[in-house]
């Protein structure tokens, strides 16, 4: 257990059930290396001959910095050489290589955080750094199912993930869902009946904004689905780069958009590991929707034996993200922002994502009626649509040709077919609201509905592409301002 | 000028895993939504980049060629990404949005335009594809061609990570016998003759040709021309795992022998004096060749990239987008802007001459030093690039058949406060206690400072003194 895990554990909580019975052969005959044991040898008048580690002053950066932007004001960070900035470590420390685990400064934020935003109850959970969700999620899956193993999946899934899991050959096991998610009553179902050759160890799901379907789970339903999961002695992967990009319900009557104040009010959905009495969520989080995809950095938080798994996949592989990236993050996080500014960033995320999220519902409302049904998301940046393709459902060809009707039309969404486990039951199409203008939302979703008029027959397939609208030229983009404000 | 032939095929010889790795459905979109400017997309989840609270990112660099030491911070270059797109990188927020497992175009595009400059590959369809690093890009690599139940042909020695992540993927090691150039061709065809395990058939062979870690040594351009003819004849791919391929220096002189210091590292190689790659010589595609910045700017950046050809960096492409994405973002952003606009081809080869010079120092007063305190210890190598020094133990008559002795010498090298790494942690064969008595240590002298390196010898020395000395 990590000193800064001891330092949070509360009084009288429980420790982690050992789940290692759950880990495939490979992952349970396991030993830490040797050779990390020889390289962690502490005395300190060592001269260490063994590591073979570049010399720093063969390092030619002397110092990074980065502009932030914070309300709309600039500010500076920044990370010199041989000093600590803050709390960060060095830039030459954050060039070296270090272990698997991540840097300490960057890992101390996380554990902070996520003991703030979760509260987990057993005492010793850890964090570990992640170069983002995907690759979590293959390493996640890869300490409990082995080729032919199967794992349980919502119906619809993350695109990313089916195919890690294909090329795995770990084959997934579809869930049916509702608008809340996974039912936990067909969950109990496929655990009971299950007849596989190997038995079902392990859950994937998103439980936020999920991907593709948007829907978030409430708490009660979090509830009864790990309830599901000590029934079965089930692993819970819990996927939720979206959590933090929660806003609730559309205001009433279609009212003005939520201000920050009043987003800063409203509480989150607690996670499936705040609810973790056992140790048996795995828990994946991101920057990559929060500060920037790109920076391929994120966190995973687990019991520590199982973070230990973790540590030595990463060493055979990617080792940790890159020190430039968990340098400038903890520099930000740490020294810039602190927990407060944090928290403030997220808010500022929610209020603009829920704007997008009213302005988008409000148009499909109106020019989607009668064509197509939705739950509204109350997190998240996808909107999930059940296309009512009338007398044309029943025809095999009917969404190809739908999506062609859309492209000549000049829109674009994602069909179904990719997310789903199995056969697609219906035609559907999940939208992202996150990235175009807002100003081509009314566009979009009008052209839309002339697409699928005219595959539902209304008007005549083969009519002249003057049937769609003109394609408009894109207005000057907006600005979403950041901090809420339209 | 005729045009290079095509790659041969070795997809006959992919895994399952391999073959199934394809394009990311989503990822598959992307091309409608950038072919028609007035097409709405709605179709990918991306974040907006107003919402990335970065507006610029950036380094201080030392100008190329010049070490941090020795310039002063007036000199130093201003390596910024910012909002704007320039003529030769991406705007940063580019380099912080989703993109695909080919890393971002700049970035990418320096690490082959370098390539074709250093190993002008003789076939015509090779490619490069970003990775994080030698660790995961072999993983990668290895994934193609071997799957549970496979065999890897290794050096005798070879890079523990190497040998932790195949172990627990049930992929087995066949070691091959070295001599102070690497891997014996001779041993190697020797092991392909007499294989006999016709349902998992040798495919795959892992070397790291240049300053091998464990024993330092480098393959010579006839060595390699000789192991290449038995992977054609064996049909084999060859994993060139080269690290160190740029620390290459000149045959050690002793100090005594050295006039002028200047005089002396006037000839460090850059980049058009190198031992030949295994890929410049690569004229069937077999050489699936893995680069890194990380002992040539820094570790911690994590990145680098594979050359291949195109049909394999299409599944590492893949597979990178199902697992990593691609290197991190900030790491791209600095590395191509430095490259691109500020080094240059030509600065990037002054800085290598540079690294070159530091490790041609070291190298030389460590082997100094190890030649005065620690001769009838051990027996080595002197080598002629890298950071690795490997050291044969010479046990006394008491000691050489002794169970047990190297531990006892790994215990007194820390109780003299001295840390070498054991030769057993690099033996594919495991830690098995035949594997532990061989008498054999890693030193890097890449690390410690060099005010150390006496201290740290003659401890050496003390450590091995009851082990090595003669019984009266």
């Amino acid at each position: 257990m990590s000193p800064d895990s001891a330092k949070t554990a509360m009084a009288g909580q429980p420790l982690a059930k050992d789940l290692s019975h759950l880990f495939i052969p490979a992952q349970r005959a396991h030993q830490k290396s040797p050779f990390k044991a020889v390289m962690g040898n502490p005395t300190l008048e060592m001269i260490n001959m063994a590591g073979g580690m570049p010399s720093p002053s063969t390092f030619p950066l002397v110092q990074l910095q980065a502009t932030v932007r914070t309300a709309g004001q600039d500010g500076t960070l920044s990370l010199e050489r041989t000093q600590s900035s803050g709390t960060t470590e060095s830039l030459d420390k954050l060039l070296q290589y270090n272990d698997g685990r991540g840097m300490d400064s960057y890992c101390r934020f996380l554990r902070r955080f996520t003991e703030l935003a979760h509260r987990p109850q057993y005492a010793d959970w850890d964090v570990i750094a992640s170069c983002g969700n995907t690759d979590s999620i293959a390493k996640a899956v890869s300490l409990f199912c082995q080729q032919g193993d199967h794992i349980i999946v919502e119906q619809f899934s993350f695109p990313g993930a089916l195919c890690s899991l294909k090329f795995a050959n770990v084959k997934p096991v579809a869930v049916s869902m509702d608008s809340e998610g996974v039912v936990p009553e067909a969950l109990d179902g496929l655990c009971s009946s299950w007849a596989g050759a190997t038995p079902l160890r392990a859950m994937y799901l998103v439980p936020t904004g999920q991907n593709p379907t948007g829907a978030t789970m409430s708490l009660e339903r979090r509830q009864a689905v790990y309830a599901v999961a000590q029934k079965h002695d089930l692993v819970i992967i819990e996927d939720d780069p979206y959590y933090f990009l929660q806003f609730g319900p559309i205001p009433a009557g279609q009212g003005a958009d939520a201000t920050i104040d009043e987003i800063r009010q409203q509480p989150l959905v607690p996670s499936l590991l705040s609810l973790d009495t056992d140790g048996r969520v795995i828990r994946l989080d991101s920057f990559s929707k929060i500060l920037a995809p790109n920076l391929r950095c994120g966190w995973i938080t687990a019991p520590a034996y199982m973070q230990d798994r973790f540590q030595i996949l990463n060493e055979s592989t990617i080792l940790q993200p890159s020190g430039l990236t968990q340098g400038v993050i903890s520099r930000l996080l740490n020294d810039t922002w602190g927990i407060e500014g944090w928290n403030e960033h997220l808010c500022t995320l929610r209020t603009a994502y829920a704007a997008r999220r009213n302005l988008f519902v409000k148009l499909v409302s109106k020019h989607l009626a009668g064509l197509a049904t939705f739950t509204v998301p109350t997190s998240g940046m996808f909107l999930w649509m059940k296309i009512d393709l009338g007398p044309a459902a029943a025809d095999p060809t009917a969404m190809p040709r739908l999506l062609d009707a859309m492209k000549k039309c000049g829109v674009m969404m994602a069909p179904g077919m990719p997310f789903s486990v199995g056969p697609v039951p219906g035609h559907f199409l999940r939208a992202a609201f996150a990235l175009a203008d807002t100003d081509m939302f009314e566009p979009a979703l009008q052209r839309l509905a002339l697409a699928i008029a005219a595959i539902r027959g209304s008007t005549p397939l083969d009519a002249p592409p003057a049937m769609c609208a003109e394609p408009i030229e894109p207005a000057a983009p907006a600005r979403i301002a950041v901090n809420g404000s339209t | 000028m005729p045009t290079k032939p095509h790659s041969q095929d070795f997809s006959g010889f992919f895994t399952e895993a391999a073959r199934v790795r394809d394009n990311s459905p989503l990822k598959s979109l992307t091309k409608y939504m950038n072919a028609d400017p007035t097409l709405v997309s709605l179709g990918a989840g991306l974040p907006h980049p107003d919402t990335y609270p970065f507006a610029q990112v950036g380094a201080a660099v030392a100008p190329a060629g010049k070490s941090i030491a020795s310039c002063s911070s007036a000199e130093l270059l201003d390596v910024s990404v910012t909002p704007a797109a320039s003529n030769s990188i991406e705007s940063l927020s580019k380099f912080l949005q989703y993109g695909n497992g080919r890393g971002v175009p700049s970035y990418s595009r320096f690490a082959q335009e370098h390539t074709e400059r250093v190993h002008s590959p003789p076939y015509a369809d090779w490619d490069v594809v970003v990775s994080l690093g030698n660790t995961d890009a072999f993983v990668k690599a290895l994934m193609l061609f071997c799957d549970r139940g496979d065999t890897l042909i290794v050096d005798e020695w070879t890079y523990p990570a190497i040998i932790g992540t195949v172990v627990p993927m049930g992929i087995r090691m066949a070691p091959v016998r070295m001599d102070s150039q690497g891997m014996v061709p001779e041993a190697l065809d020797q092991l392909c003759a007499e294989w006999s395990d016709s349902a998992h058939p040798l495919r795959m062979a892992y070397m790291i040709p240049t300053a091998q870690n464990p024993t330092g040594a480098t393959m010579s351009l006839d060595r390699k021309h000789a192991i290449y003819a038995v992977a054609q004849r064996r049909g084999l791919v060859i994993i060139e795992d080269d690290p160190y391929y740029y620390l290459q220096f000149e045959a050690y002189r002793p100090r005594s022998e050295i006039g002028d210091l200047e005089e002396r590292y006037a000839n460090l190689p850059g980049i058009s004096s190198l031992v030949p790659s295994l890929l410049s010589i690569d004229v069937d595609g077999r050489v699936i060749r893995l680069d890194s910045f990380s002992k040539v700017l820094a570790p911690g950046l994590r990145c680098g990239w594979v050359t291949a050809p195109k049909y394999i960096t299409d599944k590492i492409q893949f597979h990178n987008e199902t697992s990593i994405q691609q290197p991190a973002g900030v790491s791209q952003a600095i590395v191509s802007k430095l490259m691109n606009e500020q080094w240059g081809h030509d600065g990037w080869e002054r800085h290598l001459v540079q690294i070159q010079r530091e490790y041609a120092v070291r190298r030389d007063r460590f082997v100094d030093l190890c030649l005065q305190h620690l001769k009838g210890k051990v027996d080595f190598t002197i080598p002629d690039a890298g950071m690795f020094l490997w050291f044969r133990v010479l046990l006394n008559s008491d000691m050489q058949n002794k169970p047990g002795a190297m531990q006892e010498v790994f215990d007194s090298m820390i109780a003299n406060h001295v840390l070498l790494v054991p030769g057993y942690m690099f033996s594919p064969q495991g830690a098995s206690p035949e594997v532990r008595d061989k008498p054999y240590i890693r030193a890097a002298f890449s690390y410690a400072s060099m005010d150390d390196f006496e201290v740290a010898i003659t401890r050496l020395a003390r450590a091995l003194e009851p082990f090595t000395s003669q019984v009266a």
